[in-house]
């Protein structure tokens, strides 16, 4: 099939925003026309998280998700490879696949019975020989449009964007802050089955802004879940080894305790497991990141997924429009864990970080609130402050990126903001500027 | 004859008080009275509440049977938990307070086979008045196992059903 044709951007959207006095406008949270170019600028071009691989262990398991507002339908081929395709008939344009999860041997539409196989290739139509005349369709050039599939240890991602770079490029050296959390350990991650979805009236990026470097809202919103689960408020602030670290996007802010959020969800058994396994560790990705696995932190792979390594809550946002977002919500445990541990992790999980956990749901109201005030003229052309800790940026000899001390921080949340900028603004791959120096550049961080 | 239809009912008098107790339990929580409510259940209360995918009829495919994610899991000391969250004073999504009203209908009550225990199916629709205006409907399913204690009917195990597959609102901030 052929490429997309890029259209030129409609406006220069850097001035929605300047970082150096540290203001974003508030339009970019409410636009229905800013939206509309976030899906062909972002959504179409960007890799987006859409599987971990033990979700789909078989050949025939598949899932469905989507890239931005385009619904693809993600599957194990008999080949054993996964293939991500657009979930929509390219006949009348049904949506093909109107299950969650499970297992196929074939996507039947609905409305005509065009049937296409779990590679996303169109394999029958209904009375063929009859309804249809030599050369009126050549099935090979019918198949669901096909994305472009890369994974980097077990996560699975797509683009629909064939001139993006490679999913290691994109990734860049947050590959090396990612092995912390999904290669300290042989076995690697798996994600546990029972995805908890949820909806909120709120713009995507606040979600994921909040994952990227806010530390500075727990301690005030997240005081009654804090004390319910450790007994007592959060530790006061010390900014001390304290750090944002931000890469083409992606960031993840973290203190070096090594406990802080193992700590959170309350169970003595994870705690002594993980300290069992720090030496272990340590020597497997360096004693730097079995101290950043673990600790006070939150991270997000530009543009939509984020987790909480210590807390092992992986999820993406998935834009609904300006104003909602679905948000899909998975427990991840290490894959060669206890069962019982595994249970442990996936209980307290659930305590804490799920639309009813003792910490979640205190937040989605916030973002909410972020949302709806925009509906007001006056309100929608305010700017809103992301100066928090300027100056504070550091060469670091050991953390690759850019790095801000401090993990109440704005920094990464402003790169954010630019990368974002930048894909709004870029015609083209080529125009997307590279904002950091790599250190891995064509070889593994670990 | 289906299954259903040759289970036992309960003497008249106990079937009152176990429907009086469902509908007081309702007015308990949404008077914010948590701690009432906590005394009636069970010590071994089993309180959940899965969210199951949407799957084709025909699959029977493993994942099925490897179990859903729950919003709900827990036992006492969870829910305990969750309401010392509540009243600690420091929950700002919940103040000013959201007012939420419970209907509990389609009540079916039957003989267990445990020692003074009775099945209870219902129906729940919760209206949820949130902060800022904003309504919320969620309609759930339960099927329950109450135990008679010396004339107090206590909450053993609670099973919550959504008719949805995702939480319509960004947090649930209430029980079941």
């Amino acid at each position: 099939m052929k490429p997309y044709e890029a259209t030129q951007p409609p406006q220069d959207y850097s001035r929605y925003m300047d970082l150096e006095e540290g203001w974003v406008d508030r339009r970019i949270f409410w636009d229905q026309a800013i939206y509309e170019r976030e899906l062909e600028a972002i959504f179409a071009r960007c890799w987006q998280f859409v599987a971990h691989e033990s979700q789909l262990p078989k050949n025939g398991d598949f899932l469905t998700t989507y890239l931005g507002e385009d619904g693809v339908i993600v599957s194990r081929h008999t080949d054993g490879k996964v293939y991500v395709y657009l979930n929509a008939c390219p006949h009348r344009g049904n949506k093909l696949c109107f299950a969650d999860e499970g297992s196929a041997r074939r996507f039947t539409c609905n409305y005509h019975g065009w049937a296409f196989n779990t590679a996303g290739e169109l394999t029958g139509l209904p009375s063929e020989q009859e309804a249809y005349d030599a050369g009126d369709i050549d099935k090979r050039q019918w198949g669901a449009r096909q994305a472009r599939v890369e994974s980097y240890k077990g996560l699975i991602f797509a683009t629909f964007d064939a001139t993006a770079p490679s999913l290691e490029e994109y990734l860049g050296d947050y590959r090396w802050y990612l092995d912390a959390f999904v290669d300290n350990d042989e076995g690697g991650i798996e994600f546990l089955p029972g995805l908890i979805k949820s909806y909120a009236s709120a713009n995507w990026k606040f979600g994921v802004e909040n994952f990227i470097g806010d530390a500075y809202h727990a301690f005030w919103n997240h005081d009654s879940g804090g004390k319910a689960m450790m007994g007592g408020p959060f530790p006061p602030y010390d900014p001390k080894d304290t750090f944002h670290a931000s890469v083409n996007g992606h960031g993840w802010e973290f203190s070096l305790d090594g406990f802080g959020d193992i700590a959170i969800l309350g169970s003595q058994e994870v705690l002594d497991y993980y300290a069992e396994r720090k030496a272990h560790m340590a020597a497997r990705v360096g004693e730097l990141r079995s101290r950043i696995f673990g600790s006070l932190a939150s991270a997000a792979i530009f543009p939509n997924m984020t987790f909480l390594p210590g807390i092992h809550t992986f999820r993406t946002w998935l834009p609904r429009g300006p104003r909602k977002l679905e948000l899909r919500i998975w427990t991840v445990v290490p894959k060669d864990a206890p069962q019982s541990v595994k249970q442990a992790i996936n209980k307290a999980c659930n305590l804490t970080f799920n639309p009813a956990g003792t910490l979640e749901m205190d937040d989605g109201e916030n973002w909410e609130g972020n949302t709806r005030t925009n509906a007001g003229w006056i309100s929608r052309h305010e700017k809103l402050h992301y100066g928090c800790g300027r100056s504070r940026r550091v060469e670091h000899p050991q953390l690759p990126g850019i790095i801000h001390t401090g993990q109440v921080n704005d920094a990464n949340q402003r790169l954010f903001y630019q990368r974002w900028a930048d894909l709004m603004n870029a015609r083209t791959w080529a125009d997307v500027p590279q904002r950091y120096t790599p250190r891995f550049a064509g070889r593994p961080t670990r | 004859m289906s299954a259903d239809e040759g289970l036992d009912m309960l003497p008249i008098a106990q079937h009152l008080a176990l429907t009086q107790a469902l509908y007081r339990e309702a007015r308990l929580l949404d008077q914010e009275r948590y701690a009432d409510w906590l005394a009636l259940l069970a010590d071994d209360v089993r309180y959940r509440l899965p969210l199951a995918s949407r799957r084709f009829r025909a699959d029977r495919s493993a994942a099925l049977a490897e179990g859903p994610g729950y919003v709900f899991d827990d036992d006492k000391g969870r829910l305990t938990l969750r309401v010392q969250r509540l009243e600690s004073g420091l929950v700002w999504a919940e103040d000013p307070r959201n007012a939420v009203r419970r209907i509990v209908s389609n009540v079916e009550i039957y003989r267990a086979d445990g020692d003074g225990e009775a099945v209870v199916h219902s129906v729940l629709e919760i209206h949820r008045s949130r902060i800022d205006a904003q309504q919320r409907r969620l309609t759930a399913a339960r099927t329950d196992r109450w135990r008679d204690t010396q004339g107090h009917w206590r909450l053993v195990a609670r099973d919550i059903r959504f008719d949805h597959p995702v939480v319509i609102d960004s947090n649930l901030n209430v029980f079941f």
